[in-house]
């Protein structure tokens, strides 16, 4: 478990953080800009001298109300927004940093294979300088993964870097982030990494944590801000069942349901196996409802549903809806108005309307 | 030709700038390094004392020393009870007024190396493991290696063409507390323009290349840096 219940009263800002995670898997941080965020995961770290409280990550107490462990006590992989690596030492010395002042270093990676999964092997012997913005990211992050950390921090890593590079090190994250054996706190106010990326779900909103759980849950939940805005979305976990459609894939993500998602010719035939694991994140307001099954729409995905709750009406004049698919949870939103002509209601059964679903 | 007693005061005044420089930068990293990360509010007076000779008239600062160095003054009241020679007129009376004197030629290219240094490396080394004293040796001496360059040389060379405070305490006695600048000074005194050249040519050219050197230095880093 990492257990959490850090304060500090800054100058302008508050923060009042407590949540509890499960102690492995990543578990992302998520809130608009100037949340919190960052400061809660430099508190976490040890490097807010004024945060109170107490910090225990897999039992190991790195804060107490009476206590903290200095940050070089604490083994904790920090990789931050800004790529920071020693300006005076080669990638490699870079690399090498933490792990040289390891007391017991017990390996747990295979380090030929580790700059290999990284893609810094062409970049040991050069200096910081002269690194791409992706390349120093991978850098940062074999650095603070060679110091084996029992708790990676990683403050929005991906936020710095251009299109392309943030597409290569994301997928990178997918993979990698799932099997290492080292719990990740992920800080991001993107979407598509929380859905891509996170097992686990902290809303933090005004330095309040709003929302905490599987990621799946917090997100179905109408009582959190993320869900009332207009980026609400959930995600659905599935397997790819059939690639017979021509440029559309299925993915079942429960018994029998199966969700077409467009893709392109090439990411089927070299990325996406049958039987793979995936998932999707749908737009709330991708996601509309109908009474009867609409015949003959060009609309792929339209589902059975049940209606789990609706929520008040927002200043918009919007409201989101909770439907179940065969025990999956997916929001809609749609508006008051539509909501008062249609009179929907708990447990009525409807159709749902998906315009789009996307593979992340 | 120089004579013995003026390479008496060469010997004198590279001996005083270099004990000079290294105390200076031994106890100059310390206070730089307070006055680079402190909250404190005596920030602005510890700051403004050591920065004090800057504006200072050095025989102001020189009338000071003499004063405490003097038996009667608390320095040298001090030096007495523990069963010291007198600092007055003597060669570490020189070194002691020296450090006071070249004080902020040392310790603000310090503290301006240390402020631009940041926060973010050396929280990085804490996260990897590494201790202060760690952090400090591995992370902010060899990123600080153009700030130590330019203390070392200021502190040196301000020693170097130190005169006023000098002239105070140290007594312009020859082979034992005259300096260069003061034996020039004699020289010209006495008309004897001749060896006034030998020295001040002599310290002009040292100066030259001792600066060179340090800019070519600075010019390399700064190419490795982008390399």
């Amino acid at each position: 478990m990492i257990e959490v219940e850090l304060h500090l009263q800054g100058s302008e800002f508050q923060l009042n953080a407590e949540f509890s995670v499960p102690g492995h898997g990543v578990t992302a941080v998520f809130g608009p800009s100037g949340c919190g965020k960052t400061t809660l995961l430099r508190a976490i770290a040890g490097l807010e001298p004024d945060a109170m409280g107490s910090a225990r990550v897999n039992g190991k107490k790195w804060q107490t109300p009476h206590e903290r462990l200095p940050v070089e006590a604490r083994r904790v992989g920090l990789v931050f927004q800004h790529p920071s690596l020693f300006q005076h030492l080669t990638v490699e010395e870079n690399l090498f940093y933490g792990a040289k002042r390891l007391e017991n270093a017990s390996k747990p990676f295979d380090l030929t294979e580790l700059i290999l999964i990284l893609g810094i092997e062409k970049l040991l012997k050069r200096h910081p300088g002269s690194l791409s913005g992706g390349e120093l990211q991978r850098v940062a992050l074999g650095r603070a993964l060679l110091a084996e950390p029992k708790l990676l921090l990683m403050d929005e890593p991906l936020s710095m870097l251009d299109q392309a590079s943030r597409g290569i090190l994301i997928q990178l994250l997918e993979r990698f982030l799932q099997q290492i054996d080292i719990p990740v706190l992920y800080v991001t106010h993107s979407s598509e990494e929380v859905a891509r990326l996170a097992d686990n779900l902290v809303l933090l909103s005004g330095g309040r944590v709003t929302a905490c759980g599987p990621t799946t849950t917090v997100l179905a939940s109408l009582n959190s801000e993320l869900s009332r805005s207009e980026n609400a979305f959930s995600v659905l976990q599935g397997r790819i069942s059939s690639k017979e459609l021509p440029g559309l894939l299925c993915v079942e993500c429960s018994d029998g349901i199966d969700l077409k998602v467009p893709a392109s010719e090439t990411m089927v035939a070299n990325h996406y196996n049958l039987g793979r694991a995936v998932r999707l994140r749908i737009r709330a307001r991708d996601v509309s409802i109908c009474l009867e099954r609409p015949q003959q729409s060009s609309i792929l995905n339209i589902l059975p549903a049940v209606i789990v709750e609706i929520s008040t009406s927002s200043d918009s004049g919007s409201r989101v809806i909770k439907l179940d698919i065969a025990g999956m949870h997916i929001l809609s939103k749609i508006s008051d108005y539509s909501v008062q002509q249609l009179g929907f209601h708990t447990g009525q059964a409807v159709f749902a309307q998906i315009k789009s679903a996307s593979l992340v | 030709m120089p004579q013995d007693y003026d390479i008496a005061a060469l010997i004198i005044t590279l001996r005083l700038a270099a004990t000079t420089t290294i105390i200076l930068l031994i106890v100059g990293t310390p206070i730089a390094w307070w006055l680079a990360n402190t909250r404190s509010r005596l920030r602005s007076t510890i700051e403004a004392i050591i920065a004090l000779p800057l504006v200072l008239p050095p025989t102001v600062l020189g009338f000071y020393l003499l004063l405490a160095f003097s038996p009667d003054g608390p320095v040298g009241r001090a030096v007495s009870v523990v069963g010291l020679p007198s600092l007055a007129f003597s060669f570490t009376g020189l070194v002691l007024g020296s450090v006071i004197y070249s004080m902020p030629f040392v310790v603000q290219p310090l503290q301006n190396s240390f402020v631009s240094l940041g926060n973010r490396p050396l929280e990085v080394a804490a996260t990897l493991g590494a201790s202060a004293i760690d952090r400090f040796i591995s992370v902010v001496l060899p990123l600080s290696k153009m700030g130590y360059l330019t203390a070392a040389v200021l502190g040196f060379a301000h020693t170097l063409g130190e005169f006023g405070v000098v002239l105070m305490i140290g007594g312009n006695i020859p082979g034992q507390t005259q300096v260069l600048s003061i034996a020039i000074y004699d020289h010209v005194e006495a008309l004897e323009y001749g060896q006034a050249h030998w020295l001040a040519a002599g310290l002009l050219i040292g100066s030259f290349l001792v600066l060179l050197m340090v800019y070519g230095a600075n010019r390399r880093i700064h190419l490795m840096k982008k390399a």
